[in-house]
């Protein structure tokens, strides 16, 4: 039993790793729907989170209050982050992207050269060494102990988020005017633009949710490990190989995505107990040759029905 | 040729381009060379950044190969530059856990074999994708050779690296203690200032030599092939690969090909850089290096053999200027006698208190230039400083007679051929 064992507490560990690359992989797919590049910018823009999140944090300070041993302060914090990240995202849409006048891969360019400013910024700002939110870190929750669980409270909490902001994007995708309109323009933008919606507006609004996500799950990120200026660019591959498993474009492909991928990179050690001698140090290879196998099999994604057009 | 015979000629015929470019490496080969004069700069140092900046010109002329002759977006630079290093470590280093200690020549057929196997196992999956997949697949595809290179530690040696790789030319003939027999040189520009050229120099030098002569082999070749029929049939799937299809060019089979020939100049690199740096680790298959050689390659302008080396000899100036205005503030002004420092006190304020400001570890402002750098050329000048012209023109194609003629012939034939 001791397979099945280890299989439930990695299983518990990849849903709180895989929430944080279905916040990073889904304003991946928005942006690239909407935007039409290959944002290789994206991990960054979730470093710029996590250090957002972190120099709030340190200005309004724990409180009294805590939830789910996170202090109210902390969620503050985080939401500002999130903003930062969207303002972030938004500035550098309009100072450098807008301008360009070159194709999808001049744009794909341009975002590494995007992705070295951020993480350039942060680590003259902060360093490179590694950083903790000023929060005590917590043991393992008792009672899941005894059904081989290990998840911190913090865990619970980065998972219980990042529910909350998924459900929140569907009901803003499938329920609102916004909504609608980021699915025609993704469908078919010169269609939206004919029929009267500002394309313009909502490639904004795009950038703002796909950015704000990338945002908090960059927070949570430095939640779970810690922080570091390369955080995100580290992310980046997993991110990539999320999305294109679900289908690159594809919003809820893209969550689909991220929570199997975060799940073969978390449960990889398995490999080795059942007999496969792929050791865990080669988890991320593993994430990355099953995106090279899908781009060559399926190159839609498990989601996708005909968006591999792409743009 | 006409270089020496008809010099103005020569400056005449130049776009406004070449221009510019001659005129900027002229100013900095004049700079470095007065810094190495009066001692500011050692010169075996100078000789170790210009085979930093060889070694990224054939990187580039590596990827240009791909990207600038075919449009391979190939993301995997540093893996196949690793390659090459780790082919030549691990035939001569000392600690290498398979062969070690051997004839450098079979560490460069070993890397150079590597790479080609790797690169034919990259591009089978990879080459089929569409551009921006491309991108993606070949950076996911080289973290898998780092994590390889890295874990696999029976081969490789791990995290801890290769180290006690000899000089490349070591057990050669006459090369190999070729250094030892030259004589000590001083040179004594300014007086009291002795700038002596020794062993440690000679031995720069001949390294020096090897990448030069890796280079103009690399450069030659792929000029050699980009003029040729194989090479315009490599430019027309970079402009339109359905055209060439149409054309019954089986494209797969040309890219693969193009993907191999740039791989293997990269891996040149890597070989030469385990013989520079004598050591290698996993550290050198970052691929923050990829995206530095591509720097390079766009700055150049993509399709230009010039313009990659120029681009990989700016970037190393990019990646070890900053290790200078470190270094060379203090370096230099304490050379001045001290009360001409108490004066410069006087005289600027507290600026002379501000210089350790800029004392932030070179790693992320050169990540900032070259970040700028990328945006910068995509917003201004996406085709780069020297986009390739009339070096697509076979020579013997330019009709003599109009060579002669003012605006017709080869300058026309310039604005059309560019490749963007």
């Amino acid at each position: 039993m001791a397979v099945l064992d280890q299989l439930i507490e990695l299983t518990a560990n990849g849903v709180v790793y895989s929430s944080i690359i279905v916040l990073g992989s889904i304003g991946l797919s928005l942006i690239y729907s909407i935007a039409g590049f290959a944002n290789f910018a994206h991990g960054d823009t979730m470093t710029v989170g996590a250090y957002a999140t972190l120099v709030i944090f340190g200005i309004i300070g724990g409180t009294s209050i805590s939830i789910l041993g996170l202090p109210l302060g902390f969620f503050l914090a985080l939401l500002s982050g999130i903003a930062v990240t969207a303002i972030v995202a938004l500035v550098t849409e309009r100072v450098v992207y807008k301008p360009l006048d070159i194709g999808p891969i001049g744009l794909l360019i341009t975002s590494i050269g995007v992705a070295f400013v951020y993480r350039a910024l942060i680590q003259i700002q902060f360093s490179a060494d590694s950083r903790r939110y000023d929060i005590d870190r917590l043991r393992p929750i008792d009672w899941l102990l005894q059904y081989n669980i290990r998840v911190t409270e913090h865990d619970i909490a980065i998972v219980a988020s990042s529910i909350v902001l998924v459900a929140g994007l569907h009901l803003l995708l499938q329920h609102t005017d916004l909504g609608r309109k980021m699915r025609a323009t993704a469908d078919n933008p010169s269609l939206a633009r004919a029929s009267g919606i500002r394309v313009r507006r909502i490639e904004l609004w795009t950038w703002i949710i796909g950015a704000g996500l990338a945002g908090a799950g960059g927070a949570f990120l430095g939640l779970f490990n810690q922080l570091v200026p390369r955080m995100g660019f580290n992310l980046l591959l997993v991110i990539f190989a999320a999305v294109i498993l679900g289908g690159i474009g594809s919003v809820y492909g893209a969550m689909l995505g991220g929570l199997l991928i975060g799940m073969v990179v978390e449960l990889t050690p398995i490999l080795t107990s059942i007999g496969i001698p792929i050791g865990s140090q080669y988890a991320r290879a593993l994430a990355f040759i099953i995106m090279v196998a899908v781009l060559l099999v399926r190159p839609q994604g498990i989601a996708g029905e005909a968006v591999g057009g792409g743009s | 040729m006409s270089t020496i015979t008809d010099p103005r000629g020569y400056w005449g015929e130049l776009t406004g381009e070449e221009r510019g470019v001659a005129g900027f490496l002229i100013a900095a080969v004049l700079v470095l060379l007065g810094l190495m004069l009066t001692g500011v700069l050692d010169p075996t140092y100078f000789l170790f950044l210009f085979g930093l900046g060889g070694m990224f010109g054939l990187m580039s002329l590596g990827l240009n190969a791909q990207w600038g002759y075919t449009g391979l977006i190939n993301f995997s630079v540093a893996a196949f530059f690793g390659l090459g290093a780790y082919g030549a470590a691990i035939m001569t280093a000392s600690n290498s856990p398979i062969a070690g200690d051997m004839n450098p020549i079979f560490g460069l057929l070993l890397g150079l074999v590597l790479t080609a196997i790797v690169a034919v196992a990259i591009g089978i999956p990879t080459l089929r994708l569409r551009a921006d997949y491309l991108a993606i697949a070949s950076l996911g595809l080289a973290e898998v050779v780092r994590l390889v290179i890295l874990n696999e530690g029976q081969w490789t040696a791990g995290s801890q690296g290769l180290r006690g790789i000899p000089q490349f030319f070591e057990g050669w003939p006459v090369l190999s203690t070729l250094p030892e027999t030259l004589p000590q040189v001083n040179i004594e520009m300014i007086p009291g200032r002795v700038v002596t050229l020794g062993l440690p120099f000679w031995r720069q030098l001949l390294n020096v030599s090897l990448v030069l002569a890796f280079m103009v082999v690399a450069y030659l070749v792929l000029r050699r092939a980009h003029r040729s029929p194989w090479g315009r049939v490599l430019r027309t799937i970079r402009a339109d690969e359905d055209l060439a299809k149409a054309l019954g060019k089986n494209t797969y089979f040309f890219k693969m090909q193009s993907f191999v020939l740039g791989c293997l100049v990269m891996a040149l690199a890597g070989v030469f850089f385990a013989h520079l740096q004598l050591f290698v680790n996993p550290g050198n298959l970052d691929p923050t290096n990829t995206f530095y050689v591509w720097v390079a390659v766009i700055l150049g302008g993509a399709g230009s053999n010039r313009g990659a080396l120029f681009g990989g000899f700016v970037v190393v100036a990019i990646r070890e200027g900053p290790r200078f205005i470190d270094q060379l503030p203090p370096a230099f002004l304490t050379e001045f006698p001290p009360e001409f420092l108490r004066n410069l006190e006087f005289i600027t304020g507290d600026i002379l208190f501000e210089l350790p400001s800029i004392a932030i570890s070179p790693g992320p402002l050169q990540l900032l230039l070259v970040g700028l750098l990328i945006i910068g050329i995509m917003r201004f000048r996406p085709q780069g400083v020297l986009p390739p012209q009339r070096e697509l023109i076979w020579p013997d194609a330019v009709d003599e007679g109009v060579r002669q003629g003012p605006d017709s012939g080869v300058r026309e034939q310039r604005g059309g051929e560019s490749d963007e």
